[in-house]
């Protein structure tokens, strides 16, 4: 494997460094780019950061990926390097340390035929059933090493057929995925104000034996009644279709599973007579997802309904694969995306296992000056208990005076159940009310200072006690001097502690902690630098609709940013 | 191009045909021909070590040890376990009677790698195919435990307890019979004490608050070697049988009747595999 990683490594440098060489560069571009973190551990046992390898004895931790993408001659050509040292972002509590290849491809267009082959990046409609996708925050790389080729059978139809396995850091899994799609788009031609963009996909996972093989082994240990016939196959099939009319676009996608071996973390062992156990629990079980978005645009307001069903739609590499890992496909997320601190403290993780949800999300904007965003997002359980997951209203109103300064603020209010989210059972669905601003003043062209805070309220349980870690109060200055700099001093305080918060050992009390953060950020053209001091508490960081747990964070990071 | 477009529709079709597959066999609750009580040494085959970390704040942790009980039924002696609580679910509750953190435990834990979350195990020390670290999800245990235990045991195990109730004093002798000579790889020892049926506080999901009435399985109590094992300074050439001896007083809180010594001689470079287990009974 190594060898083959070199022989492309060195295929790829005499094809693109050599006419560079020679000066004989023929219409050729490069580009690249360099993204890296790095990351001093200070030990805080107190806020939690401690005992993890780095902040034990590693002290020190770094991710790099580092970027280069060539084309002539109708090809493109790329290559990625990825380097990990003592970095935990493959797992937030332990150390991963590896440095290699982390992607290469070359495409080619011949005419009609796209062909691709290396590590691809890919999906079929929304994702559904499909996704070959890169996270870096949570360190998913779901590339699918593979080849791919399309098609283009008529002039907007476009078919597509893949195969490959997927990426596990430096090597692949041994599940092998095939799939094609056919994407097409029709309109009324010239002067019609509709089209449709119609679509179709199919995916098949084969197990690998070695999969297969540690999956009969478990299987094996269960009772007569639990136990099952495993299957090596999994089909899924997707139909999608977007209408565009006038104002109007309306998407829609339905996707079917064929049965499939799938985990239940919350699945349930009959152990003897009466006790019943629960833990993760192999099954098998056909799925479907029903998704279905409209939207509506019109000078200054735009509406957008959504709605998704998902039932036991968890389509991974093997079932043996944990919450993030090996992820097949990729179901969109059904609540708001935030960014504010506070407000994107509780995040809700997609269920793959089963969740039907609606959000709605309406923005009116007047003249440019005033703006409204209200938006609402519900997701309960599939099963008969139709237990609420999450729940969230969010109100936004938003104010700019000429050119001097932007006020912008709000109240979110969120029911979150951690029980589900963060397998935290007999946890209450914790509530929250949050009211936050966010104020900017340009003192003139270069000069700009910007202040947000928030206020997070959470709800009390039966015994009076605030959910988690109760109350927060968050605050953040920002001071920018453009284009060059900007400085930040922000701190977040557990202003009335809750169930949750540290425990001060001599007394027992829980402890009202500061988490403080300062942030130099310097950018000259396409570079950008940063430096930060950070105190983190523990929390669920998502990207998209994927989150995890992440401990708490104390330490400084200096982080890279460079395209060229 | 007609023809090309043809040609995908075909290759297209193809992918989907042949959806009937020749499943594996399910034998439940199979493997019962393993033995259950002690074999004499010369006839022992390959035994397997699971390493499982654990705590009492572990809400998923028990249905991990259910797991464990339920392998161990299947495997009988040719399965080892250990429960080592460390990690940040291992500290005690104010009311638990006992602290089963042991700075060895906690080492191991290090030594080992920290998991990506619990219930967590490592199998043999090994670091399997495909895997990212030592560290196996309950769901991978089973597939790694019945591969690991088609192979011949390179060292065989026996294991002498002398144990006096009147001092508590455990005199424990192990004897490696070398089965195959390793070469270019450090080996060691480790000997390691056990106590079963341990009642104290767990969290359970059934419970919501700690359960008083939980039995802790195999819970690491002490180790008589270093955490990562002793030099087996002799060198493991076949046909050699080098014999180890220690000794420990086992404090009052333990029940010797529960207690159990495993040994186990384990690889100690980049690799850290076991190379074969055992255990007795510290009364047998």
């Amino acid at each position: 494997m190594k060898n083959l990683k070199a022989l492309f490594y060195w295929t790829f440098l005499l094809l693109f460094v050599s006419p560079l060489l020679a000066q004989e560069n023929d219409g050729g571009q490069i580009s690249g780019n360099l993204e890296t973190n790095a990351n001093f551990f200070v030990r805080d046992s107190l806020i939690g950061a401690a005992n993890t390898p780095q902040y034990d004895r590693q002290l020190y931790g770094a991710d790099a990926w580092f970027n280069l993408s060539y084309s002539n001659w109708g090809f493109d050509f790329g290559l990625r390097f990825d380097l990990f040292n003592n970095s935990n972002l493959l797992n937030p509590t332990g150390s991963y340390t590896d440095e290699g290849i982390g992607r290469w491809y070359i495409h080619k267009t011949i005419q009609k035929l796209n062909i691709s082959v290396g590590y691809l990046y890919d999906q079929v409609g929304s994702g559904i059933i499909f996704r070959a996708f890169e996270e870096r925050p949570l360190l998913i790389d779901n590339a699918l090493y593979g080849a791919r080729l399309s098609y283009d059978i008529l002039p907007d139809w476009k078919i597509k057929v893949f195969t490959g396995r997927q990426k596990q850091q430096f090597d692949v899994y041994g599940s092998v995925i095939k799939g094609l799609s056919v994407d097409g788009y029709l309109s009324g031609g010239e002067g019609a104000n509709w089209a449709i963009a119609p679509g179709f996909g199919a995916v098949n996972r084969t197990l690998d034996d070695a999969s297969m093989n540690s999956l009969v082994a478990t299987i094996n240990t269960y009772s007569a009644e639990d136990a099952f016939v495993p299957k090596y196959n999994a089909y899924a099939f997707s139909a999608f279709n977007t209408l565009t009319a006038g104002n109007f676009t309306w998407y829609v996608e339905g996707a079917y599973k064929s049965r499939d071996n799938l985990n239940d973390p919350f699945g349930e062992f009959n152990v003897g007579d009466t006790a019943i156990l629960v833990g993760d629990r192999l099954f098998l079980a056909s799925g479907s997802v029903f998704y279905s978005s409209v939207s509506y645009a019109n000078k200054g307001l735009g509406i957008t309904l959504e709605g998704k069903r998902t039932e036991n739609f968890d389509f991974r590499t093997r079932p043996q694969e944990q919450l993030n890992r090996g992820l097949v496909n990729f179901l969109p997320p059904m609540a708001r995306v935030n960014t504010y601190r506070l407000n994107a403290r509780y995040n809700a993780a997609t269920q793959t296992l089963g969740e039907q949800a609606f959000q709605a999300d309406i923005r009116y904007n007047y003249k440019r000056k005033l703006g409204i965003n209200v938006n609402f997002s519900n997701i309960n359980t599939l099963d008969k208990e139709n237990s609420l997951l999450y729940r969230e209203v969010y109100t936004e109103i938003s104010y700019k005076h000429k050119r001097s300064w932007t006020l912008l603020g709000g109240v979110q209010s969120q029911r979150y159940n951690q029980e589900v989210f963060e397998f935290k059972p007999d946890a209450p669905v914790v509530e929250t009310v949050i009211p936050y601003f966010d104020f900017l003043y340009k003192f003139d062209r270069k000069k700009s200072i910007r202040i947000e805070g928030q206020y997070m309220a959470t709800g009390k349980d039966e015994k009076g006690v605030k959910h988690d870690y109760g109350n927060w109060l968050f605050g953040l200055v920002e001071f920018s001097i453009a284009p060059h700099w900007t400085f930040t001093a922000s701190d977040m305080y557990n202003a009335a502690p809750g169930k949750n918060s540290p425990v001060d050992a001599d007394t027992g009390q829980k402890l009202r902690l500061h988490y403080p953060r300062f942030d130099v950020f310097y950018t000259h053209r396409a570079n950008r630098f940063s430096l930060s001091y950070i105190k983190q508490v523990e929390g669920v960081v998502c990207t998209g609709g994927i989150c995890r747990l992440e401990p708490a964070f104390s330490g400084v990071r200096f982080t890279a940013n460079s395209s060229f | 191009m007609k023809k090309l477009s043809f040609l995908f529709f075909l290759l297209a079709g193809l992918l989907w045909l042949g959806c009937e597959e020749i499943p594996p066999v399910i034998n439940p609750s199979a493997g019962n021909e393993n033995p259950n009580e002690p074999t004499p040494v010369e006839d022992q085959q390959r035994q397997v070590l699971i390493e499982e970390f654990t705590g009492v704040r572990c809400v998923n942790c028990p249905a991990g040890s259910a797991a464990i009980e339920g392998l161990l039924e299947i495997y009988g002696q040719r399965l080892v376990a250990i429960s080592i609580h460390a990690g940040s679910f291992a500290p005690p509750y104010p009311e638990s009677q006992y602290d089963f953190r042991i700075d060895e435990g906690i080492n191991l834990l290090s030594f080992l790698g920290e998991p990506l979350g619990y219930p967590t195990a490592v199998v043999n020390r090994k670091k399997f195919d495909g895997e990212f670290d030592l560290q196996l999800g309950r769901q991978q245990w089973a597939g790694f435990i019945a591969e690991e235990l088609l192979g011949e045991p390179q060292v065989k195990i026996d294991i002498e307890n002398a144990y006096s109730d009147e001092d508590r004093k455990l005199e424990v002798t192990a004897t490696l019979y070398v089965q195959e000579t390793i070469v270019g790889e450090e080996a060691r020892i480790s000997v390691a004490i056990t106590e079963n049926d341990v009642q104290d506080l767990q969290l359970t999901p059934e419970s919501g608050t700690p359960d008083p009435n939980y039995k802790h399985k195999h819970v690491l109590r002490d180790m008589l070697t270093n955490y990562d094992g002793n030099p087996l300074s002799e060198g493991l050439t076949a046909g050699a049988a080098i014999v180890k001896d220690y000794t420990i007083t086992l404090p009052n809180d333990w029940i010797a009747d529960n207690c159990q010594v495993v040994v186990f001689v384990h690889l100690a470079g980049d690799k850290k595999e076991v190379l074969q287990v055992h255990h007795a009974g510290v009364t047998e």
